[in-house]
């Protein structure tokens, strides 16, 4: 990992498209400022994670389909 | 785009086969899914014994399929706002054009739920699609339906 000594307004770059700005450090956290270009998400981790992991729980399984149908009889 | 002719009930525990004569009806997803990051490719199909329950299915990259519902239909007030830079990668300025979907998992012990945190948006006009995560939403990963579906 790259690790770097960054100060209010100090900014790194990824490639010649990502730029990372530190706006404000305080006692809880660092406030970051990201500019990347377009077809770039950025997303918090945590979020991205949760998600990720909740596409993985929702991939169906053949025997999802027939739950759904079941469900959609026995409802008509 | 939704192409109906799923084998319905008990045939359904057959695999859905997506033939390739059907790549016009393909979805991009450049990106993929968060965890299905090399499926970048997918089309939807639905099936009257589905009801409004439609399938989302890889045609590219490894297997996956999901199941997906209009996020109105389990919550008819469901509204999100997407950001700038979605709509540019969607490439849409009006995003009532879209067509929203929520994954659907059926959980272990038969519990239904639906992300309503992170919706799948599809430009029909351009055949792309990609599971967006808005910044400002207030909706639950993990929404539990009851009779709603």
């Amino acid at each position: 990992m790259l690790v770097f000594t960054r100060r209010r307004h100090e900014a790194i770059m990824i490639g010649d498209g990502i730029r990372i700005e530190v706006l404000r450090v305080g006692r809880d956290g660092v406030r970051l400022g990201v500019v990347a270009p377009t077809e770039i998400a950025v997303h918090r981790k945590e979020i991205y994670d949760q998600i990720r992991e909740a596409n993985q729980k929702a991939a169906a399984a053949p025997q999802d389909l027939d739950a759904i149908a079941r469900r959609q009889q026995r409802r008509a | 785009m939704t192409r109906v002719g799923i084998p319905v009930a008990s045939e359904m525990v057959a695999p859905i086969e997506a033939p390739a004569a059907l790549a016009p009806e393909t979805i991009r997803f450049p990106h993929g899914l968060p965890g299905f990051e090399r499926c970048r490719g997918f089309v939807l199909m639905a099936s009257e014994g589905l009801g409004p329950v439609q399938c989302l299915k890889a045609v590219d990259g490894p297997s996956a399929s999901f199941l997906v519902i209009d996020p109105r239909r389990v919550l008819p007030e469901y509204r999100c706002e997407l950001s700038e830079m979605d709509r540019a990668r969607l490439g849409v300025q009006d995003q009532d054009t879209l067509l929203w979907l929520s994954l659907v998992s059926i959980e272990l012990d038969g519990t239904i739920t639906v992300n309503l945190r992170a919706p799948i948006v599809i430009n029909p006009g351009a055949m792309v699609g990609q599971q967006v995560i808005p910044y400002h939403c207030v909706y639950p990963i993990r929404f539990v339906v009851s009779e709603t579906v």
